[in-house]
């Protein structure tokens, strides 16, 4: 192999390790940019909608509890704007199924708070519900523990998911950034062999030519220099010698 | 001392990794997991320095002994790092101590993991992980000159500097018949167990795995349980079959396939060798039984879970069917003995292995006579051949040095915080390239939980007796030599 391809192969092998580690970088870089977004609409809406149906059912407990003492005007105002909140939340949840899993977990919020609301819809001011606290805590306190365990299911659900998606970007991070590392830390090693090389294979054996012809031409001593590659300073150690071959140490022409 | 003919021939054995390591992409690939390209981008860097050297540095037409000695040393140091890439590219638990905990464990042969779930590794590195039992088993000179033709006098020196002095003895074939037997032997065996495990029903990537790992007696499994995941009295006699073949020196194996039988038999480190793992599962078994206040009350249980952890120790392996760690105290002690002992030189066992302690016992042996007769000229022999005091010495010297060092790393182990018995059956384990120890790191668990600097001592340990101790060694004094 010539010199020349041997310099340039020494580069390009430096080269094509620093490149193919800076495009895995940005691969990982640019799929971790591409992972955020979904993450935030993964998880982070589902735990927004977890948020707004668990405001919801807490005020229509409350409004329930108005009803209980008499006062249907509030009760019933706070009771429909909850219902209102709570849907809306739920209409997220359920748009919003991208976890193994949470279609049941949904499922199991709108059976459940079917339940609670056919509770509450029937009037209770002015019925025998009316005051009747054991009514409550055995019926609709029950109903509204359900619903809210399974909102609060849901949410733990997307919390973990969140976790999840934190760990995988961790590791995409590291990812990342290893392979740069790596090849910096590979380019060091190769950049130190290959001046090595250069210097063992190139450089000495010039040294030497020059300092065999130097010796030729100051004391006679024949041009003796042994070089172990078959490249270019192989040819031109063999030109000297049969060059000096052909002239006297004197240096005039035989 | 040439450093370019160093590089070069080191960097051959880069070559060698960079094929595993396409290998393994390739398995990635196929089961589209996230370590393809982790593994892609460690194989390209693996083949770039491989070619690199060979680019510049001219064939050597002949090594020196101190250059075959560092080359060799080289060569397990550099795949071991080469080893440690694919780990830390993945990432996960995996920091630059872990990583090369876990390659130098699996380089050597020895098996040990800090993996606490195996099964959550991406399948091309689980076979990445397996393929370097099986390059760490041959001995990656002794492999590389096999596949790597026509080195002459180079080969001999590497060859005589990879194999076990006590090996070398008893091969009487030359090197390029000896590396040829070792290779045929070698790759046989793994397509053997391999067909044998896929007709007892394991699938093709557990069966590949499992024979890389039974055949480099290493002790990695893909699976969290080990042997016991399988739940098979069939998978685990052929896995102890071949555990216990891959013990035996593998000339003797290659003359076992050419009909010779008797010279098998013949030999005393291969009948002592057998012998041990006997009485072993005999005695374990009875310490076993329920009627000894042992784990299992069914004589049948005590026989068959006694049999395959003695044999996975005895054997330096490290697989398990069993947590041998609750076992009775004897069946522990019988263990920590063969953890210590291992199999026969010239095989891909680690330890002190049974020809020493063969050489042992006939020294022993020698002195009693002596000792009655003081002036009797008695000759210690095997196999009817008188052995020389120098081997005598040598046996006896490495014996010894390896015992201190083993107790030199549980003292290093337990200065870190780790228990006695783990500190001792875990540095065991390291030197003798087993695996499993006994407290928390032992057959179902993992080194995990060992402090970082714990865990440099037990792969200096690995290292250690990978390359028998003094070749390791003599790697710090080799500016002395002359």
């Amino acid at each position: 192999m010539g010199l020349r391809l041997k310099i340039l192969s020494g580069f390009l092998v430096i080269a094509l390790m620093l490149l193919l580690a800076g495009a895995w970088s940005v691969y990982e870089l640019r799929s971790i940019a591409e992972s955020v977004p979904k993450i935030l609409e993964d998880n982070y809406k589902s735990i927004r909608a977890a948020k707004i149906m668990m405001e919801a059912l807490e005020r229509e407990d409350s409004a329930v509890l108005l009803l209980l003492s008499g006062k249907w005007e509030e009760g019933r105002s706070m009771i429909q704007g909850a219902d209102r909140q709570f849907l809306e939340g739920f209409d997220v949840a359920m748009k919003n199924l991208t976890m193994p899993g949470e279609g049941d977990v949904v499922e199991k919020i709108r059976t459940g708070y079917e339940t609670y609301k056919s509770l509450w819809l029937k009037p209770i001011v002015g019925t025998g519900h009316e005051g009747n606290l054991q009514w409550y805590l055995d019926s609709v306190f029950q109903a509204f523990l359900k619903v809210k365990n399974s909102v609060h299911q849901l949410s733990d659900m997307n919390d973990r998911g969140m976790y999840d998606a934190a760990l995988y970007l961790r590791d995409k991070a590291h990812r990342s950034t290893m392979p740069g590392i790596v090849a910096m830390i590979s380019a060091l090693v190769l950049s130190l062999i290959f001046s090595y090389f250069v210097n063992t294979f190139m450089v000495s054996p010039i040294i030497r030519i020059t300092g065999g012809v130097k010796s030729f031409l100051n004391s006679g001593t024949p041009f003796i220099v042994r070089i172990e590659t078959t490249d270019e300073i192989k040819d031109l150690a063999s030109s000297i010698t049969d060059l000096t071959a052909r002239i006297p140490a004197d240096g005039k022409n035989p | 001392m040439r450093l370019h003919v160093i590089l070069r021939y080191v960097s051959l054995i880069l070559l060698l990794n960079a094929l595993f390591l396409f290998l393994s992409a390739a398995v990635s690939l196929i089961y589209a997991d996230s370590a393809f390209l982790p593994l892609m981008y460690s194989a390209v860097l693996s083949l770039l320095f491989g070619v690199f050297p060979a680019i510049f540095a001219p064939a050597a037409e002949d090594i020196t002994n101190k250059e075959g000695f560092i080359i060799v040393i080289m060569s397990w140091l550099v795949s071991c790092l080469v080893g440690v890439l694919p780990y830390i590219l993945c990432g996960g638990v995996f920091n630059f101590t872990n990583a090369w905990f876990e390659s130098v464990s699996g380089f050597t042969t020895t098996g040990s993991s800090i993996l606490a779930d195996i099964e959550a590794l991406p399948m091309g590195l689980l076979f990445w992980r397996s393929s370097t039992h099986w390059i760490g088993g041959i001995g990656i000179i002794v492999f590389a000159l096999s596949v790597l033709p026509s080195m002459g006098r180079v080969g001999m020196i590497l060859y005589r500097r990879e194999m076990s002095p006590i090996a070398l003895k008893s091969f009487r074939y030359r090197t390029r018949e000896a590396i040829q037997i070792l290779l045929a032997v070698y790759v046989g065996l793994t397509v053997l167990e391999t067909f044998a495990l896929l007709f007892c029903g394991m699938n093709l990537f557990d069966a590949v795995t499992h024979s890389f790992a039974t055949v480099a007696t290493g002790g990695f499994s893909p699976k969290n349980l080990s042997i016991a995941y399988y739940h098979s009295l069939k998978i685990e006699i052929v896995v102890m079959v071949f555990m216990v073949l891959s013990g035996i020196n593998f000339a003797l194996l290659f003359g076992l396939l050419a009909g010779n039988f008797l010279e098998l038999l013949r030999s005393a480190t291969v009948r002592y060798y057998l012998a041990a793992l006997a009485v072993s599962v005999f005695l374990v078994s009875i310490f076993l039984h329920g009627g000894h206040g042992g784990n299992y009350p069914d004589w049948a249980d005590a026989f068959r879970y006694a049999s395959f952890q003695v044999i996975s120790i005895g054997t330096s392996t490290g697989f398990a069917t069993a947590d041998s760690s609750v076992w009775h105290p004897f069946a522990v002690l019988v263990l920590i003995f063969l953890t210590l002992q291992c199999a026969c030189a010239g095989s891909t066992s680690g330890g002190i292995k049974a020809d020493r302690i063969v050489i042992f016992w006939q020294a022993v042996k020698k002195r009693m006579m002596l000792i009655e007769h003081p002036s009797a000229v008695v000759k210690a022999k095997i196999d009817g051949n008188p052995i020389e005091e120098d081997t005598l010495e040598s046996g006896i010297l490495y014996i010894s040095l390896y015992v201190g060092l083993v107790f030199l790393a549980a003292l290093a182990l337990a200065m870190t915080g780790v228990d006695g018995l783990t500190s001792f059956s875990g540095s065991a384990a390291a030197m003798g390239n087993v695996g499993p120890g006994f407290g928390s790191v032992g057959s179902t668990g993992n080194f995990s939980h060992i402090p970082g600097p714990g865990k440099w001592v037990l792969s200096l340990a690995m290292l250690l007796g990978r390359l028998e101790i003094f070749g390791f060694i003599l790697l710090f004094v080799i500016n002395r030599w002359k």
